[in-house]
């Protein structure tokens, strides 16, 4: 019986959870209300279950809205624009909204068809998942962390001379990277701040590197040594990347929450295999081209390297979500 | 590698020169690429580095014979950690307008690999004094290198000197951005390459 | 076994050691780091209020900071506002507590001293005796008004808004109509040579002078910065009386000047400059007519 439960309750849970999780922008608190969004610069619209009346519906001292964090100024309306099956509005307001902020929505008590139904409180916001994947892209293309925040470079010139060794290490320092980023969210969140223990910082985060090498080390001997013999040895080096240091700083100082840890670390880990990749595909070419000898090894991986960055700024700017 | 037979001066030329950590041994050069946008910046993170250097290798030199050869890494980022946190409140204590502009780098002079390379290759096999003198050079090499980028980064990209308007126009945006820090880096890599050819053929040809 | 206790007990020690050192330089260095945090914000309000070591500051000019905060009791929101007033010769705070359309719920004495505010901790403290559970509270921000003797010179609010990169944090100075007499950037973390380039005369000086009518339709523009207004801007001082009024008067309703490369800082901070002025006539007008209607003895 119990395993039986474990079994129904455990793997639908999460997936449940999950998608509650992602789809909390649609979150609606009032039966009659199906759908509030962001409509454009300017405006929220909301679908109602059924047909409102006009004039309830088209009178701006039915609304009230205000961004989350600053409930005690109210944005001015506009005006209401009642849709032709009545069934939903579209409220303009005279400035433009700042899509990025979470917004409330208040409705003095909604009249359809005679009945009163009650008052709501509706919140409006941007779709989770478009901030975690614009966290993920960001780290992985905008703020790629070697060509734009130049870190992890002594690692990355050492292990970008042939494309195997480039791709086995850009994976490995992935799932160390998921791994060490989460276990510095949990203890950041649970034991350094409310302990107000936040000088300690470094030296933890560092022990959470060490500790998740060891890990990875570990399992991999076991569950795969096929995969252990091919990628064990960079183990050793990813410690020594500056990039694995830099992530827990930035999800302690920007206080992200577990999702968007999770999503900071693997944009940085896929960034980081995206520039082994292209950097060692560059250097196998070069290692055939005629150079002059002084240029020849790092100088002029150096100035390849800068070709690529330059290229990657053209991403700075770029905003999907 | 044996305890070292070379003069303190010998240390400290060493490591400005024959052994420079970012043009010759090619380490930490995250730093030398990303903040050497200008030349004040340079020289206050290679202070920090000279600093954490010192004590580090005076630290590991001083207790290197009750380091457990199985725990020597941990130990080591233990003791670079420390110190990397002393110098990181006291600056923010001392120099808060400094310390704001160099914010994250700080903090990750820990995973800088030069200071954890030195004291594997140098402090943990010799006494305090010599590691004392080969920290001074290795930090002071750093230094040099970390000014000398900056200056010519600031001097093309923004036409001062340490904030003082020379130029008077910018010749080079352009060497402001991270990608330049990647240009400068190879082309002065190559230039010291260069030195040593020449100090090469010069001394084969006295033979 | 031996060996990995032997080990195990040597790191712990180290570990241990490390960080009792570490604590130690952190309580050392504390203090030191708040009051620099409180002399630069105190020189910054000087400063922009045209006070410096060239010309200090009269007697009379005093600062009197007000702590906004949101009251939480049984699912209902109030607006709290610390507000210094004078009572019995002495200057003290009150607690006004508002619902969220602006009329005044309850007074609250508070037990504290201005020099005592500023300090997170003892306000906190001060308006838990005056709050106890249910009610839950929490810090929003603070403006400093600005007296010369009985009259408001000045508004000065300290904000932080998110840039290209990550936060600016500002400090910007506001006239009694509203109009910005002047902008600082206190702290941010963009790039050196093109989002740091927001510290600089030529790009926060465009803030000066423009009316809040200005500001609530101001926007950034890319066109390149004209040479005479990049003179004005930079050394206003090297320019004769007669033409500086002229520019002054030819660029005051002029949108902002972008900044070379760097345009999304440029919106980040006129945009993040727009709400914190909006936001806060907003409420200051509020503020002024429960003060005002119950004759609350408020110091500002």
């Amino acid at each position: 019986m119990r395993a039986l439960m474990k079994r129904f309750i455990f793997w639908p849970g999460w997936i449940l959870g999950a998608v509650l999780l992602l789809f909390a922008g649609c979150n609606t608190e009032h039966a009659f209300v199906k759908k509030i969004a962001f409509k454009d610069s300017r405006s929220i619209m909301i679908e109602f279950a059924g047909e409102l009346d006009a004039d309830w519906a088209v009178d701006p001292a039915h609304y009230k809205a205000y961004e989350k964090r600053d409930p005690d100024v109210l944005l001015a309306i506009d005006k209401i624009m009642l849709s032709p099956d009545k069934k939903s509005v579209t409220v303009h307001f005279a400035e433009e909204i700042n899509q990025k902020e979470p917004h409330i929505v208040g409705l003095a008590p909604i009249r359809s068809q005679g009945q009163d139904l009650g008052p709501a409180l509706l919140s409006v916001k941007r779709l989770y998942i478009g901030e975690l994947f614009s966290i993920l892209i960001g780290a992985m293309l905008i703020n790629n962390f070697v060509f734009t925040k130049y870190l992890g470079l002594c690692v990355f010139f050492g292990t970008s001379k042939k494309k195997n060794t480039a791709v086995g290490m850009g994976i490995t320092f992935t799932l160390v990277m998921v791994a060490s980023a989460m276990m510095s969210w949990f203890l950041y969140q649970f034991i350094l701040k409310p302990f107000r223990l936040d000088f300690l910082q470094v030296v933890i985060f560092i022990g959470m590197v060490s500790l998740a090498v060891q890990a990875v080390d570990t399992v991999l001997r076991k569950v795969n040594p096929a995969l252990f013999k091919a990628f064990g040895v960079y183990l050793v080096l990813v410690i020594a990347n500056c990039i694995i240091l830099a992530v827990p700083l930035t999800l302690a100082s920007n206080e992200y929450s577990a999702w968007e840890s999770l999503m900071l670390a693997l944009g940085a880990g896929t960034g980081f295999l995206l520039a082994l990749f292209l950097m060692s595909s560059a250097r196998e070419r070069l290692e055939l081209a005629d150079i002059p000898q002084t240029y020849r090894g790092l100088p002029i991986a150096f100035v390849t390297a800068g070709l690529f960055a330059l290229a990657f700024m053209g991403f700075s700017g770029l905003a999907i979500f | 590698m044996a305890a070292t037979k070379k003069t303190n001066t010998e240390l400290v030329f060493n490591g400005i020169l024959l052994e420079n950590p970012i043009f010759r041994l090619a380490l930490s050069m995250c730093p030398a690429v990303g903040l050497t946008t200008s030349i004040k910046n340079g020289l206050l993170l290679g202070s920090a580095v000279l600093f954490v250097q010192i004590f580090s290798s005076c630290t590991i030199a001083a207790i290197k014979n009750y380091i457990h050869p199985r725990i020597r890494i941990p130990t080591y980022t233990l003791t670079i950690a420390t110190w990397v946190t002393v110098i990181d409140l006291v600056l923010a204590a001392y120099v808060p307008g400094a310390y704001k502009e160099m914010g994250i780098f700080v903090k990750l002079i820990v995973a800088f690999a030069i200071i954890t390379m030195r004291l594997e290759a140098f402090a943990c096999k010799n006494s305090v004094s010599a590691s004392f003198w080969d920290g001074i050079g290795m930090g002071i090499g750093f230094l040099f290198g970390m000014v000398s980028i900056g200056f010519v980064r600031e001097l093309l990209g923004a036409g001062t000197i340490l904030g003082y308007d020379v130029l008077g126009f910018k010749p080079l945006l352009f060497f402001i951005l991270p990608a330049a820090g990647f240009f400068c880096v190879g082309i002065m890599m190559a230039f010291f390459n260069y030195i040593e050819v020449v100090f090469n053929r010069r001394k084969e040809r006295k033979q | 076994m031996k060996e990995i206790t032997r080990i195990t007990i040597g790191l712990t020690l180290s570990c241990f050691f490390a960080a009792l050192i570490m604590g130690a330089v952190f309580v050392v260095t504390d203090k030191p780091k708040k009051q620099n945090e409180h002399q630069h914000v105190q020189e910054t309000m000087l400063g922009l209020l045209g006070y410096g070591s060239q010309k200090p500051a009269p007697q009379e000019l005093k600062f009197y900071p007000v702590y906004r905060y949101i009251i939480e009791e049984k699912g209902t929101t109030y607006l709290g506002y610390m507000v210094p007033v004078k009572s019995a010769d002495r200057e003290t705070y009150e607690l006004l507590m508002l619902t969220l359309e602006g009329s005044l719920v309850q007074r609250f004495p508070l037990k504290i001293s201005p020099e005592h505010a500023v300090a997170v901790s003892e306000r906190q403290n001060a308006l838990k005796e005056v709050l106890p559970a249910p009610k839950t509270f929490a810090y929003q921000d603070q403006t400093v008004i600005a007296r010369l003797g009985d009259k408001r010179v000045a508004y000065l609010l300290p904000g932080e808004f998110t840039g290209f990169k990550t936060f600016i944090r500002v400090m910007l100075a506001l006239d009694p109509q509203f109009e910005i007499i002047g902008l600082e950037i206190m702290e941010h973390e963009e790039d050196p040579g093109l989002g740091a380039e927001i510290k600089q005369n030529y790009f926060k000086n465009q803030f000066k002078n423009k009316s809040f009518d200005r500001l609530k339709s101001l926007t950034v523009v890319k066109d390149p910065l004209p040479d005479d207004y990049r003179r004005y801007l930079d050394a206003a001082d090297t320019i004769n009386a007669g033409e500086l009024e002229t520019i002054r008067n030819q660029y005051r309703d002029k949108d902002i000047y972008a900044l070379t490369g760097a345009t999304i800082s440029s919106r980040a901070v006129t945009n993040g400059t727009k709400n914190m002025v909006k936001r806060f006539a907003y409420r200051i007008k509020i503020l002024d007519e429960v003060i005002a209607g119950k004759q609350i003895p408020a110091l500002i």
